[in-house]
């Protein structure tokens, strides 16, 4: 069976729009058009990734995306007709993994989706677990463990812990991560980054305003230490 | 009243207000060629001396008639006691008579006695007195005749050797025609008047220097507002709408503060109102470019199973589609400019590899990048989705009316760095190279408009983005001499040095 891709849009000619472009791209797409029908068809059918625009009547697409993060890990595609700092700062902090503004086109949605599935599914079976103070990475499982407690991680910030864990102690910059994590080029986004860095602080560090593990190093970038 | 004749006297009306501005502008054409405060200065000036020559004039009127009417009581009083004396020596013989007047007269003044000698026939005689500098020939007809008439009269006059003098003539006995003329100097008058018009003219002098004075600093103090309201319409006229004046404790003033600033206010909200609109209506057209984005690409992946007139009208759609886009996202970034809600998101950016990563985005074939290679470590503080822009659209522009991007070089300048982008077209003709930044301004000559053109945004939003980072655009001929346009973008390190020094070359244009 194919993947299962969820679109969440009032508008029902552009629903049907990419609905069509999407299966053209060899996806299995089902609709909703409000974040009440969404969260019903998500939980009636396991979606592999879910394409949210944040203007929805009802339960806006900040809350559907919250909702589903309380659940689940799955990539999160939040679509905005604004890339105004606010509503892109704002999805990617509600869960989002990823955004695009409207009008997209189908292949470049493709390719994001790609992107993010490749990142669920990419982590290398032979790579040791690997310690920084009370944090045991250990790649081969996905599985973050503090203290010996297993953190929830979306699947994107895991695998940014990951991509900084594999080299420790030397500084990423954000247009790295970017390719790294995203499979942006150089004109990424760096919001994307800045983001999730600031989502798995939340998760990993003791204090999240006083990083000891995910240090952010002026004007080059990130890097994990023990 | 018929069209015509309403027409007419319309004119009519027309010509007559024109020739009254005409001769308005006449009247003042010097004086406007003055300063406000010059103007001023002078009025004061020219006020002072007017009111205390007024004054003056007056003064010295009054003064003298006082002075005189005083001094003719005097005179009167003193000549017709010397004519009583006079009398009192005329017994019979009118001869010796006067003889003993002239010697037994005490007078401080000249006189003179007029008598009808029998002896010669009743002929006119006259007898100065003893000093003998006023004599019958100083006594003017007209009072001769007066007194001849029986009345005692008097007269004002300019003696030329002896400069004023009052001659009173006094009557003394009418059948011998005996009369008494007597001259008063007037000249301590004389000399009081002239001193007094001395005082009085050096107190109108004193008085326009005053007026002068006062009328420099009232200018000074009235225009200091009105540089205060160019400097804010100065301002606002420079973008900053937000610019207000502070109201002042003057009621006058503060009413003029307050409807500048009303105006200022109505004006801003206008000016935002519509770059609203546009953000607004860019907002609304994403949804059904939503819409034909997606199903044009449902269309090109079926390409081959359209007709071919199909074919050739799918890649029309598709190719306006996306100038359309672009169109909607050029007009939704210049309205954030508009509305003032642009801001940067600032990073440090490594020069070379941001050049070489935004050039080879936007030009399709590889550009050569000049630089010095101790430039290589530079990082300059900007924008990058901005900047990148900035070089998209000069390359792009290079394409499009340039016949191609020849290089891109990168110059060092200290505190700031020059971004150069050249081609090998015609070049930019010198009375184009403002008007190329405007707004949908595509150059003229309309030679430079290919059949894929853009809609003239890409260069005015290259001016706004490297506005917003405090540098500045230009364009003049290629560096090595040969046809091309050579578009120069110089950037400060930082965006705050180079920000505050625009305000600088704003604020240090006024005086």
């Amino acid at each position: 069976m194919g993947t299962r891709i969820l679109t969440v849009e009032d508008d029902e000619r552009i629903r049907t729009a990419v609905k069509l472009a999407l299966e053209d791209e060899g996806w299995v797409v089902d609709e909703a058009s409000s974040g009440e029908e969404a969260l019903q068809s998500f939980n009636r059918h396991a979606s592999d990734v879910v394409l949210i625009d944040i203007m929805l009547p009802g339960i806006d697409g900040f809350e559907v995306c919250r909702s589903i993060r309380r659940t689940s890990d799955v990539p999160i595609i939040m679509v905005t007709a604004r890339a105004d700092t606010h509503d892109v700062v704002a999805g990617l902090e509600a869960g989002a993994d990823d955004y695009l503004t409207k009008p997209f086109a189908p292949k470049e949605l493709s390719a994001r989706i790609r992107a993010l599935l490749r990142r669920v599914r990419s982590t290398d079976p032979n790579m040791p677990r690997l310690v920084f103070g009370e944090l045991e990475i250990a790649p081969e499982e996905g599985v973050v463990r503090k203290n010996g407690e297993e953190l929830h991680l979306t699947k994107t910030e895991f695998r940014l812990l990951v991509e900084l864990a594999q080299n420790p102690g030397r500084v990423l910059s954000r247009e790295a991560l970017l390719e790294r994590v995203w499979g942006y080029g150089y004109f990424g986004d760096g919001r994307l980054v800045d983001v999730h860095v600031r989502r798995l602080r939340t998760k990993v560090e003791g204090d999240a305003a006083n990083p000891r593990h995910v240090v952010t190093v002026r004007g080059l970038g990130y890097k994990l230490q023990g | 009243m018929t069209a015509l004749a309403r027409s007419h006297s319309r004119r009519a009306a027309r010509a007559s207000r024109r020739v009254g501005v005409v001769h308005k502008v006449h009247r003042f054409r010097l004086l406007r060629r003055l300063s406000l405060r010059a103007r001023v200065t002078l009025t004061f000036a020219l006020g002072g001396l007017l009111m205390s020559a007024l004054l003056a004039g007056a003064t010295l009127y009054l003064t003298r008639q006082n002075l005189l009417q005083k001094r003719e009581a005097a005179a009167l009083d003193e000549v017709f006691d010397n004519a009583q004396q006079a009398s009192g020596y005329l017994k019979d013989d009118p001869v010796n008579d006067i003889d003993l007047i002239v010697d037994n007269l005490k007078s401080p003044n000249d006189f003179i006695v007029h008598y009808l000698n029998p002896i010669r026939a009743a002929q006119n005689e006259w007898r100065p007195s003893a000093a003998g500098e006023f004599d019958e020939n100083d006594v003017p007809l007209k009072l001769l005749s007066e007194v001849n008439g029986g009345e005692s009269a008097l007269i004002r006059t300019v003696d030329k050797d002896t400069g004023p003098v009052l001659i009173i003539g006094v009557p003394l006995k009418e059948f011998t025609g005996v009369q008494y003329y007597e001259r008063i100097q007037l000249d301590d008058i004389q000399d009081t008047l002239r001193s007094l018009t001395y005082i009085l003219v050096a107190a109108a002098a004193s008085t326009a220097g005053i007026g002068a004075f006062v009328g420099t600093w009232a200018a000074r103090r009235t225009v200091r507002p009105l540089g205060d309201v160019a400097a804010a319409a100065e301002a606002i006229a420079g973008g900053r709408l937000d610019t207000r004046l502070v109201p002042p404790a003057d009621r006058d003033l503060a009413s003029l503060a307050a409807s500048f600033n009303e105006m200022a206010g109505a004006l801003q909200e206008r000016v935002e109102r519509d770059a609203r609109f546009a953000s607004e209506v860019s907002h609304e057209l994403r949804s059904p470019l939503m819409t034909l984005t997606a199903s044009v690409a449902v269309l090109e992946t079926r390409m081959d199973e359209l007709p071919e007139r199909a074919q050739t009208a799918v890649e029309l759609l598709s190719s306006d589609l996306q100038r359309f886009k672009q169109l909607v996202e050029d007009l939704l970034e210049i309205s954030r400019f508009d509305v003032g809600t642009a801001r940067l998101e600032l990073e440090d950016l490594n020069l070379v590899e941001f050049t070489r990563q935004a050039v080879s985005r936007a030009s399709a074939e590889p550009v050569p990048i000049i630089y010095d290679p101790s430039m290589e470590s530079i990082v300059i503080l900007a924008d990058k989705r901005r900047l990148a822009r900035v070089l998209y659209n000069l390359v792009e522009n290079a394409t499009k009316y340039g016949d191609g991007t020849t290089c891109v070089e990168l110059l060092d300048l200290g505190d700031s760095v020059q971004i150069a982008v050249e081609d090998r077209g015609p070049g930019v003709p010198i009375e184009e190279r403002i008007v190329i930044f405007d707004r949908f301004s595509r150059g003229g000559a309309g030679g430079r408009r290919g059949s894929d053109s853009g809609v003239g945004l890409g260069l005015s939003l290259v001016t706004e983005h490297v506005h917003l980072h405090g540098g500045r655009v230009w364009v003049e001929d290629r560096a090595d001499g040969q046809s091309g346009a050579r578009f120069i973008v110089e950037l400060p390190l930082d965006p705050e040095v180079g920000l505050d020094r625009q305000l600088e070359r704003v604020v240090g244009g006024q005086p």
